[in-house]
């Protein structure tokens, strides 16, 4: 039969459409983007209640493993979910809702960067080799360091609610809270799942299918 | 008693004669108010007028003690931010000078500015979520014609959120089952405990998505294709009409934002300047 | 009675997996007829039901031969949507299928996306909510009332759609015997007062016997036996060795056949049983 088994899948092969593969976005990838905002709203009011620096910034935030690895499986609707969700999870955590809202630019990059890395560079997102790592690495703290400008440059100062020497701190809070929380959570969350994910009708090799 | 986003308010509360729309309208704009005035005074009001509603509407205020570390911790930051790491300006007036920290009085009337702006931005959040149930949500969105998909989504979201924490106390109760104790345990230990949390959190909830895919297209739900343009009842909408009253309230709301507005920028009101709860503060520490 | 589902040559084989769910099977069923399927685990019943309603090949990836034709249709060549206002599908857990706030909504959600309008909405919900009994319950949580319930409600939501053939996938797995069998009432009204097809894949032989016009033997992927109902049962020793225990009266009977004490059929259900034996006493 010509459907002998493929028992293990190149990182190539995981980004890439077979011949004939037909991908199209369905109610499963509605159901994801919904799965993940219910995730993250948990798992990120958690590490903004836990960890507190002030307006939904904190030294250790949780909710950076649902965007970022909810964004590397499932493209788009990982991104999507990544922006909207912290929304969520900081109202509840005591963040006003527009200083909320206005961060929503700086949580889509979030999760944007990792998820494209692993389509540009074709890298395995069952973690299997140390370029793997440290591509994965790379985009997280990239990806923070602009989240953390954004944030607390745009919106805390924009708001007002910061003062110029007070920025450091809270700059230095955001990225250190998102990338210590990546170390911990990402690799091992990757490692652990993604075998399964990428075999699900959910996954998502492009960016919307 | 009926469960809200935020507790329990109950039945015979009179928040649920008003309209879905109105509560969502008050958040939206009332959020804004704060950001318009920089008196302390005026704000200070608002946060009372938004503990009325909440007593009027029989809200349960202890829920409102999970908000006490936040508002500590928030003020704390905001203070800090304000005055040790406020820097160095000799053309403020100097209140006091402790282990080489300059507390300037300008610096300490910002942090208290800002702390009373946020306030009652987290009241207002507050007073919506301990008084909405998420079919409130729904209701709303959808009376404002917010596309199906995106209301939906919205809906199956706040589900899993709910079944997030169900399965987090399932999976917590499983780990403690296998010895799994973290009291008095280091930090890394604790670390390693959400990690053990989230793999078996993450593995439920993806097995659930593929159940749930399946009840939706057996339930005919398509999100794209011809089906997907059926225009809907909208049956839940049926149980909720605009009464008088909620027409008051959404003028009142919208008239008070723009009265603020003229009154903030045609005539300078609102302003920190003016504020009688400073100058009575700045009498006192000066 | 014309038939309904004809399905032909059947297999399908789930990506990523060795040998195929199901494998060169033909089933026929006739508009109105009470099929019950039974079998072991992994024997392909859920994957035969999700072939059905079209959520195999749609939702799940993987290699399909032979046809599944619903209505004279493959099952494939129905717009996104619309296959599903004509089989309704009700799962085994009542909870991963709930879609709404409240069983109310719950039940008009289906009805909803098909594009009813809201007196059809309101008649379909006023008749479902009496026939399973849910009138008490509109406004609450659907995962906040018992097990019971919960099956109830699901079923109702797949009702109120109407759909000409109702497929059920183990919809008492999770449920106590009293529960169970109100939702077996709720089908016995069914069966009596509409003219739906109506296939039920059940581990609980005692509740389908007395309501299946069909049986089906389903394992390791294939259909080992299909028949009346009365004379499927008569294949005892078949249904033994694939570990499927027959209903208590049946099984007696088996016993006795065993044993050179009786050569007649197996009764049904046990009142058949106490009749046979009275038979057996008078004469």
């Amino acid at each position: 039969m010509a459907e002998e088994i493929k028992t293990e899948l190149s990182a190539e092969e995981i980004w890439t459409e077979e011949a004939g593969e037909k991908r199209s976005i369905g109610v499963i990838h509605i159901v994801i983007t919904a799965l993940l905002i219910g995730i993250g709203f948990v798992v990120g009011a958690f590490g903004s209640i836990s960890f507190p620096l002030g307006f939904g910034v904190n030294f250790f935030w949780t909710g950076i493993v649902v965007q970022q690895v909810g964004a590397i499986w499932f493209g788009a609707w990982g991104v999507i979910a990544g922006a909207i969700f912290p929304f969520f999870s900081n109202a509840i955590a005591g963040t006003p809702f527009y200083v909320s809202l206005a961060y929503l630019p700086a949580n889509a990059i979030q999760a944007f960067l990792p998820a494209w890395a692993f389509r540009r560079f074709k890298l395995d997102p069952r973690m299997k080799s140390g370029k793997d790592y440290l591509f994965l690495f790379l985009a997280m703290v990239v990806s923070s360091i602009i989240g953390a400008l954004w944030s607390v440059l745009v919106v805390l100062k924009g708001f007002n609610l910061l003062t110029a020497d007070s920025v450091p701190l809270f700059i230095w809070g955001w990225f250190g809270g998102n990338v210590v929380a990546g170390v911990v959570f990402n690799f091992i969350l990757l490692r652990a799942l993604s075998a399964v994910v990428i075999r699900t009708t959910a996954f998502v090799k492009k960016w919307w299918a | 008693m009926n469960k809200t986003l935020l507790g329990y308010v109950p039945n015979e509360s009179p928040i649920y004669a008003v309209h879905p729309f109105v509560k969502l309208f008050f958040l939206l704009i009332v959020s804004l108010f704060p950001m318009f005035v920089t008196a302390p005074d005026w704000n200070i009001g608002l946060m009372f007028v938004i503990i009325i509603f909440m007593w009027i509407s029989r809200v349960n205020m202890k829920t409102l003690k999970i908000y006490v570390p936040v508002a500590i911790s928030m003020g704390t930051i905001i203070f800090i931010s304000y005055t040790v790491l406020g820097g160095t300006h000799p053309e403020f007036e100097l209140l006091a000078r402790v282990w080489g920290i300059n507390f300037y009085w300008e610096r300490v009337r910002d942090a208290l500015v800002v702390y009373f702006r946020i306030l009652p931005m987290i009241f207002t959040m507050v007073f919506f979520l301990s008084t909405s149930r998420e079919r409130d949500i729904i209701v709303a969105m959808r009376s404002v014609k917010v596309p199906f998909v995106i209301t939906y989504v919205f809906a199956m979201a706040l589900r899993s959120a709910g079944m997030v924490l169900e399965d987090f106390q399932i999976v917590r109760q499983a780990e403690q089952a296998r010895g799994f104790d973290p009291t008095g345990k280091s930090l890394p230990y604790k670390i390693r405990q959400y990690v053990m949390y989230m793999i078996p959190l993450f593995a439920l909830s993806l097995r659930r998505s593929e159940e749930f895919t399946n009840a939706l297209v057996a339930r005919g739900y398509a999100f794209t294709g011809e089906f997907s343009k059926v225009k809907r009842a909208d049956y839940i909408l049926t149980h909720y009409s605009y009464k008088y009253f909620d027409y008051i309230f959404i003028a009142l709301i919208g008239i008070a934002f723009i009265a603020l507005l003229i009154f903030r920028y045609g005539f300078g009101y609102f302003l920190v300047e003016q504020s009688w709860l400073m100058r009575i503060l700045h009498g006192a520490v000066s | 009675m014309s038939n309904v589902i004809e399905i032909n040559d059947y297999s399908w084989k789930y990506v990523n997996t060795r040998t195929p769910a199901i494998e060169g099977i033909n089933l026929t069923v006739e508009e109105g007829n009470f099929v019950g399927i039974i079998g072991p685990n992994g024997a392909g019943k859920t994957t035969l039901a999700y072939s059905i309603d079209g959520l195999i090949p749609g939702q799940y990836n993987g290699i399909k031969k032979g046809t599944v034709e619903v209505f004279g249709t493959e099952v494939e060549d129905y717009a996104k949507g619309e296959l599903q206002q004509l089989v309704g599908v009700v799962f085994s857990d009542p909870e991963a299928q709930f879609t709404a706030m409240t069983v109310e909504d719950e039940l008009v959600f289906g009805m909803e996306n098909i594009g009813l309008t809201l007196p059809e909405i309101q008649e379909r919900l006023d008749w479902v909510t009496e026939l399973t009994e849910l009138s008490h319950l509109l406004m609450k949580p659907p995962y906040e009332i018992s097990g019971g319930q919960k099956q109830r409600v699901a079923l109702a939501a797949v009702l109120a759609m109407r759909p000409k053939i109702l497929v059920l996938d183990e919809p008492t797995s999770m449920l106590d015997p009293v529960s169970r069998g109100r939702i077996f009432e709720v089908l016995a009204k069914l069966k009596a007062e509409e003219n739906n097809t109506i296939i039920v894949i059940e581990h609980s032989l005692e509740n389908l016997i007395p309501l299946a016009d069909q049986m089906v033997l389903m394992a390791d992927g294939s259909i080992l036996l299909q028949d009346e109902t009365q004379a499927f049962f008569q294949q005892s020793k078949l249904l033994l060795d694939k570990g499927l225990y027959p209903p208590g009266a049946m099984h007696f009977f088996h016993e006795l056949k065993m044993k050179n004490y009786y050569q007649g059929k197996y009764p049904l259900t046990v009142a058949e049983g106490i009749d046979l034996l009275r038979e057996i006493k008078g004469s």
